[in-house]
């Protein structure tokens, strides 16, 4: 391509990517979709896990009736972090769960009081709903702390720096590894990111198919790839803007710290929000429809960057084949990278690996949409 | 004009020849053949179905034929890019940005066709007058009215001042008074050399061409001047005829 040529081959793609601006200025739900949901939703998921839980309901099953036992009750009942709502038997413990009564059961065994006198290990059982993994750790916790304070109690000065004579046994089914706002908005990035980013490239280009202007401008002189620059430069910058709220939002309201390289945070959202692009772009090519292909793309997006990036379920914790799926999910990198960047401080020569493969998979969808995208209407 | 041009200047500017398309099983185009040349504006008659939009799309390169040629200035529209250059497209439907003003879809044409600022004003100052779209230029497209709207698509295509024009149904839904506006605006082209390949379902529309070829079911059924069609059907025993009397007994015959 000669110099003249490829100015006019960026011309043409600066007139796409004006035209698309105005589309974006012009149309309140885009701008809506790309800042406003992410602020919101950032609220919604970071307060939704870093404020403090009150009188969490709990169970109670005091199996040993003893002066010991309900003592234990009452620091856990005077924490104000716990209300006791019921005392079943042990039984009737997982009724409580089902509907949604109570979110933990103190079991406590018969014998508690003695083990305690004869100064042997006593063991009380915390059984958690697990079914809200976010609370379930909460509860895990608070649980810890109370029972710590109360075998210090119980030990008194004499025992204090050894072994503390009551531990709680704990049993969590589905989030062993604690969590905190710090953590989920990283996380919480990826999500957004990828969901507007898919979304509006698959609304934008399918709206061309919709429209009847696609006809129009596949026959100007305009190239197909010139078509999806254009189409996707607005929807980058929307992104990166979108990445640097979400990032200032995160740091201002909720104390997560930027360790790292802003810099380099913005090179990640860059890689991912190529690859995100992408993706939007191959799936409005194959659907030509906005109602399709917003379907798609919120399923496409939204699911994997959830479940399978280790925003909210740990990656290690995942069945194998999961964890081989979740290597080709962009978001599982961007996660890993942004808590690298944001949270230790991370450079690239620790987080290269990550980077790299979202390039990959970037450069891999494009180009499969791109040979997709034919210059045919019919 | 570069030597291309020159070189290609004895062929005809709009080549069909023998093009078929099948749709699953309808088939659009049955060997569909006819010759534009330059400074003449071919009109392609036909009802609603004929396969008029399916030729059109096959000559700007839009789709694939299955058989037969498509040729624009003597180069493969589907394949050599710069046809696109020298070609000038209206689809049938919408193909406008609706939430763009008059002034906004044709700059943004001007810009794809990269043209220079000071051309691109000449020109778009040119067609908002010949089109009376000027006192208009702010308004959105989705507020023109269907035969202003049409102008406008007209004034985006002809930006790039093309050798050929593709006219697909530039009359459909647009009042009298704009059609014959439209007709005129045509006319002042054709006579600088323009090829202008027209589609219409309105039998009536066949006299403003230079040459008329009657498409059903994806073939040529009828080829020629207007004048010259209508005493040839006079001769064969129909006095005084019309077009649409022409046309639909062309129709009835070959059913």
């Amino acid at each position: 391509m000669t110099g003249a040529a490829l100015l006019r081959s960026l011309r043409r793609v600066g007139a796409m990517a004006g035209k698309e601006t105005i589309h974006v200025r012009r149309d309140p739900r885009t701008l809506a979709l790309a800042l406003v949901m992410p602020v919101v939703m950032l609220f919604l998921f970071g307060y939704g896990i870093s404020t403090d839980l009150d009188h969490l309901p709990l169970a109670f099953a005091d199996q040993d009736r003893s002066e010991a036992s309900r003592a234990l009750a009452r620091a856990f009942e005077g924490s104000r972090e716990f209300e006791v709502v019921a005392h079943p038997m042990t039984e009737g413990v997982e009724s409580l769960f089902r509907t949604g009564t109570a979110v933990a059961a103190l079991v406590v065994p018969r014998g508690y009081q003695r083990d305690l006198l004869l100064g042997r290990k006593a063991q009380v059982q915390l059984m958690l709903d697990g079914a809200d993994p976010v609370v379930g750790n909460q509860v895990l916790a608070k649980a810890d702390a109370i029972a710590r304070a109360e075998s210090q109690r119980l030990a008194g000065a004499a025992f204090a720096g050894l072994q503390p004579p009551l531990q709680v046994k704990v049993w969590t089914r589905y989030n062993p590894e604690g969590r905190s706002a710090l953590y989920m908005v990283p996380g919480i990035s990826a999500f957004l990111l990828a969901i507007t980013a898919v979304m509006l490239t698959a609304l934008a280009i399918a709206g061309e198919w919709e429209r009847g202007s696609m006809e129009q401008l596949f026959a100007s002189p305009v190239g197909r790839l010139e078509i999806v620059l254009g189409k996707l430069l607005p929807y980058l910058a929307l992104g990166l803007l979108e990445l640097l709220l979400v990032v200032a939002f995160g740091a201002l309201v909720f104390d997560v710290p930027i360790r790292g390289s802003v810099a380099l945070v913005m090179l990640f959202g860059l890689v991912f929000l190529a690859g995100m692009l992408g993706q939007g772009l191959f799936i409005s090519v194959v659907a030509r429809n906005q109602l399709v292909a917003t379907q798609a793309g919120a399923l496409s997006a939204m699911l994997p960057s959830i479940i399978l990036s280790g925003m909210i379920f740990p990656i290690e914790n995942m069945p194998l084949p999961l964890q081989a799926i979740s290597r080709l999910i962009p978001a599982r990198y961007l996660v890993h990278g942004l808590r690298g960047i944001l949270l230790k401080g991370n450079g690239l020569g620790v987080l290269w690996p990550d980077l790299l493969a979202m390039a990959i998979f970037a450069v891999g969808i494009l180009a499969l949409a791109t040979a997709r995208f034919k210059r045919r209407v019919a | 004009m570069g030597e291309a041009v020159t070189a290609m200047a004895g062929g005809p500017a709009v080549l069909a020849r023998g093009m078929r398309r099948r749709f699953g099983a309808v088939t659009a185009l049955d060997g569909l053949g006819f010759e534009v040349a330059r400074g003449e504006l071919y009109g392609l008659v036909g009802p609603d179905g004929a396969g008029k939009t399916t030729a059109i799309r096959a000559l700007a390169g839009l789709i694939d034929l299955d058989g037969g040629e498509a040729r624009i200035l003597g180069l493969d529209p589907a394949h050599d890019d710069s046809v696109r250059e020298r070609l000038g497209l209206m689809p049938q439907q919408y193909s406008l940005y609706r939430d763009l003003t008059v002034a906004e879809n044709l700059r943004f044409f001007g810009r794809l066709a990269t043209l220079p600022g000071a051309v691109y004003r000449e020109r778009s100052a040119r067609l908002l007058a010949l089109t009376r779209l000027a006192p208009f230029v702010d308004r959105r497209a989705d507020q023109l009215s269907g035969g202003m709207y049409k102008k406008l698509a007209l004034s985006c295509a002809l930006l790039t001042e093309p050798e050929v024009l593709l006219l697909d149904e530039p009359t459909n839904g647009v009042d009298p008074v704009s059609r014959r506006e439209l007709w005129g605006l045509l006319h002042e082209f054709v006579e600088h050399g323009m090829a202008v390949l027209i589609s219409t379902p309105y039998m009536d529309e066949a006299e403003r061409c230079h040459r008329v070829g009657l498409v059903h079911h994806g073939r040529l059924l009828l080829e020629g001047e207007p004048a010259r069609l209508l005493v040839e059907f006079e001769r064969a025993g129909h006095p005084r005829p019309t077009f649409e009397e022409l046309f639909v007994d062309s129709i009835g015959r070959a059913e």
